[in-house]
């Protein structure tokens, strides 16, 4: 299949020369939406203003909505003033930019759109050189995805020319459940190589996501710990402080197992609990990727009761404003029983994780927004300091931190000055914000370069979202079946979950770390 | 984002030399104020230690603007700075030391990340052995930048003490008042080091946008095969004020990279008509004409580089790099033939010294690239000088 053609610049040597991208044309699908104008536009024009892409570079922008180039440039403008970080947008470097960027009215589902199509990127490889390279980008409703790349193959525009390539990025959720995503990656494969795939997963555009490989791997002496002879347990936490915000509609069909777990959630567990790759190239990190998650034990109905825990939030309050309950958002049907917090716990049958349980837990309105990986050590095997002097000295643990706040923190345990023996627990730690005191790049401007780059380490591959929907869908079946036994709401909005959650973790001698 | 520094000086008077005890106490005492400070829960302050900075500076340097830079190098890079001071023109003796901390808040969080620092003021006859005052107060094991802040005195005893205890050293090759006779010293400084001293130059990190867009014009397959037809190339400077007659610095840097980048090797005396300076290079057969022209415009400051001009095939294309709109615009050009060019304009801004510096401080391997671009502006400086500099100099010995 395509692949970008690498010639050799020899100005590229040297330390400090990022990567810079082929030319290409980024086409969005979904142009008038939230995505667009948030995340996508901004990234795209900051890849331009920090010099990672050539000047031979344009974007397409295509949705039913009526416009013309000149109403999507301005609307593009006042997005890129509103959500990008730079802060002032200059007329003539704006305009510049601007030059580049095409609106298309079209409806995914007409086929004669994807002439005009067509023509308008045939027109652009001649205005701009952007050489027929390609990326389209499916920022639309789930249910389109199929039908766009079906209407892309069938115009011929998913086939590379000569030296060129082409590539598509499919937005989450990427199905509803395990026979959905198979079907869709079937769809999608009867047009596409999986190499022209990228599905992406914003979490792991997240530096610390991606320092997680160089944490483990570049380092000697955490290595040697990771596994089941030093490591009690892990737990994971994906917390929101949001609730649905308008979406109620959409996450009445998902809930939180959907919505953040299956995807989200797993593709940081699988960094955690992974082997290390043989090199680092894209297929070597996602194989064993998939790998460590086929290890995962398989969730019976058994094992849902007693290793899984469901809620939904009721009325209560965030930083001091009472906020409704699920039951009370738009679009929520008034006797929902739809999840909005999960607890999982997780175990990996083979030789580096066995017995070591990963407790999940993800949801909505809990006290704050954080995502963070805990990883707790076995205690000292002898208490050489006495059980009263200890009492307050929790093992070591080691927490990585995805957001907000990126960074790791070490706790160990250290003797308070003075005459008596008090231990006490101490943190190390390290912030990406004050140690490289660098300004992270946004997730979708990382992962947009990947992929125009070809790099797919950072995004999922086929049989990856499809093992996660394996993984999830007994719990789901059972959830569903179930659906009339649960008394929701089972926890106030601005708390951790449901009492079960904790009685459950409790009940195995541990606790919730405290985020 | 930082909103408080705190700087608390405590003054070490010294009779018999440093004494490394009392400073490391005085600084461990003021991380238990500093501490203490924090808040109710005592872990207000986070100590995180990078790096050594050392900086040596003169009297004459501006203090404040010093301050400044290093409270954001404090914050960025967290470490233990210790400030040089050194008197050479006193006949006084001198050593003083006192230390400080620089303290920074972390947003709302109460959070502080302290910086150490320990400034030592030397004088006199006492300035050439102030390296074994420096040596015992490093951290261990943490990498040791060293910023030399003036024109290096490659010759002097201090200098390379200082040089042998870092791993990187930092310099400014805008701040050169003998542009081409400084550059020469600094390739032969660079060859002829002993523990291959590594070395940063700010200028150098001021010409990564240029590098970065020259470069990008070859990532483009179709332009590709013009760079192996590259016959003129120009660059045109504003001349430095400390040697309006000499080519800046930057010019020479940026000329000496994508020569040797490119192979092309410096031949024969250069030749200089109404303003430019041509020199020749060759690359096998081809011969290419390299011209250095000053900008007479006056619309950029000291020494900065304002276009540059790579042009293929008898002018058949030309890629053009442009600084623009007094230094806050690039603007670049691809053209082909009469029918191909595509353009942009970028925004440009100028970072400051202090986060210059900062982005220093994160590399710690060799540039080798950067060292070949001096090796090779060195050669360029042989070629040119016997025609611009003053006569006393041209004599064409290095």
């Amino acid at each position: 299949m395509s692949s970008s053609t690498v010639i050799e610049n020899p100005l590229r040597q040297g330390i400090r020369l990022e990567r810079t991208a082929e030319p290409c044309v980024v086409v969005i699908f979904g142009a008038s939406g939230d995505l667009t104008k948030r995340k996508l536009v901004p990234a795209l024009y900051r890849l331009v203003q920090e010099r990672l892409v050539p000047a031979e570079f344009a974007i397409v922008g295509l949705a039913r909505t009526e416009m013309n180039d000149a109403d999507f440039r301005q609307k593009m403008k006042e997005s890129v003033q509103q959500f990008s970080e730079a802060r002032q947008v200059d007329e003539e470097v704006w305009n510049s930019f601007a030059q580049g960027l095409y609106y298309l009215t079209a409806d995914i589902a007409n086929a004669a759109d994807y002439q005009k199509l067509a023509e308008l990127l045939d027109r652009i490889d001649k205005e701009r050189g952007t050489a027929g390279n390609r990326v389209f980008y499916l920022s639309v409703a789930p249910r389109f995805y199929a039908e766009a790349v079906e209407n892309l193959g069938r115009a011929g525009l998913v086939k590379a020319k000569d030296r060129s390539w082409v590539r598509v990025i499919i937005e989450k959720p990427f199905g509803t459940d395990l026979e959905s995503a198979k079907l869709l990656n079937k769809q999608i494969l009867e047009h596409l190589d999986e190499s022209q795939v990228y599905r992406i997963d914003h979490y792991l555009g997240k530096e610390t996501v991606q320092n997680l490989l160089a944490f483990r791997f570049a380092n000697g002496i955490f290595e040697p710990l990771w596994n089941r002879q030093y490591i009690d347990h892990v737990q994971v936490t994906n917390a929101e402080a949001v609730g649905v915000e308008g979406r109620g509609g959409y996450y009445e069909g998902a809930g939180v197992v959907r919505d953040m777990i299956q995807n989200h959630v797993f593709q940081v567990l699988s960094l955690v609990a992974m082997e290390p790759p043989a090199h680092l190239g894209s297929e070597a990190v996602r194989d064993e990727k998939v790998k460590a998650m086929t290890a995962a034990r398989e969730f019976t109905a058994e094992r849902v009761r007693k290793e899984c825990v469901r809620g939904q939030y009721g009325p209560g309050s965030i930083a001091g404003k009472p906020v409704p309950g699920y039951r009370q958002e738009e679009g929520v049907a008034p006797d929902s029983t739809t999840e909005t917090f999960a607890m999982l716990t997780v175990y990996f049958d083979n030789w580096r994780w066995a017995g070591v349980p990963f407790y999940i837990r993800s949801g909505k309105r809990l006290p704050k927004r954080v995502t963070e990986i805990a990883i707790q050590f076995q205690a000292a095997p002898h208490q050489l300091f006495g059980a009263d002097v200890m009492e307050l000295v929790a093992p070591n643990q080691l927490i990585i931190r995805i957001q907000p706040d990126e960074g790791i923190t070490l706790r160990f345990a250290a003797k308070v000055p003075g005459q008596i023996t008090h231990i006490r627990d101490v943190n190390m730690d390290f912030r990406y914000g004050s140690s490289f005191g660098v300004q992270l790049a946004e997730a979708y401007e990382r992962l947009l370069l990947d992929c125009i780059l070809g790099d797919s380490t950072l995004y999922a591959r086929k049989d990856m979202t499809e093992r996660g929907w394996e993984i999830v869908m007994p719990i789901l079946n059972e959830w569903a079946a179930t659906r009339n036994e649960v008394s929701f709401p089972n926890y106030e909005a601005g708390t951790w979950g449901p009492q079960a959650s904790d009685d459950l973790i409790e009940s195995q001698g541990r606790r919730w770390r405290r985020p | 984002m930082p909103i408080e520094t705190q700087v608390n000086a405590v003054h070490v008077s010294l009779s018999k030399g440093i004494d490394v005890d009392k400073i490391e106490k005085e600084l461990a005492s003021m991380w238990s104020d500093a501490s203490g400070a924090g808040g109710t829960t005592g872990s207000g302050v986070t100590r995180a230690c990078t790096l050594n900075l050392i900086v040596y500076t003169t009297p004459a340097d501006n203090r404040a603007q010093l301050d400044e830079m290093l409270d954001l190098i404090g914050e960025q890079h967290p470490g233990r700075i210790l400030i040089l001071i050194a008197d050479r023109e006193a006949n006084e003796p001198k050593l003083e030391a006192y230390v400080s901390t620089r303290c920074r808040l972390l947003g709302a969080t109460g959070k502080q990340v302290c910086a150490e620092q320990v400034t030592i003021e030397t004088a006199g006859p006492l300035v050439e052995t102030a390296a074994t005052a420096v040596e015992p107060l490093l951290v261990p094991d943490v990498p040791v930048f060293l910023w030399w802040k003036d024109i290096p005195h490659y010759d002097n005893e201090l200098f390379d003490r200082m040089a042998q205890l870092a791993d990187r050293i930092v310099i400014d090759s805008a701040a050169f008042d003998h542009p081409h006779e400084d550059l020469l010293h600094l390739a032969r400084m660079i060859r002829n080091n002993r523990r291959a001293v590594r070395v940063s130059d700010l200028n150098w990190g001021r010409l990564t946008s240029w590098r970065t867009l020259l470069a990008s014009f070859w990532d483009v397959t179709d332009y590709r095969p013009l760079l192996d037809a590259v016959d003129r190339f120009e660059v045109s400077y504003d001349p430095p004020n400390a040697a309006p007659n000499e080519v800046a610095p930057k010019a020479l840097l940026l000329s000496g990279w994508l020569s040797a980048r490119l192979g092309w090797k410096v031949v024969g005396t250069a030749v200089r008509e109404n303003g430019v300076i041509n020199c020749d290079l060759r690359s096998g057969e081809r011969g290419i004409v390299l011209s250095l022209r000053r900008d007479e415009t006056g619309e950029l400051k000291d020494g900065m580089v304002s276009s540059v001009t790579l042009s293929a095939k008898k002018g058949e294309a030309d890629f053009y790099v442009a600084l623009r709109a007094g230094g806050t615009k690039l603007e670049t050009e691809a053209r082909v033939g009469t029918e191909h060019s595509v353009g942009r304009v970028l925004g440009y801004e100028m970072r400051s010294e202090a986060a210059r510096l900062s982005r220093e401080l994160a590399f710690l391997t060799r540039d080798s690239v950067y060292e070949e671009a001096v090796a090779q502006a060195a050669q360029l400086v042989d070629a040119i000088r016997v025609h611009v500099s003053n006569p006393s100099m041209s004599d064409g010995s290095n």
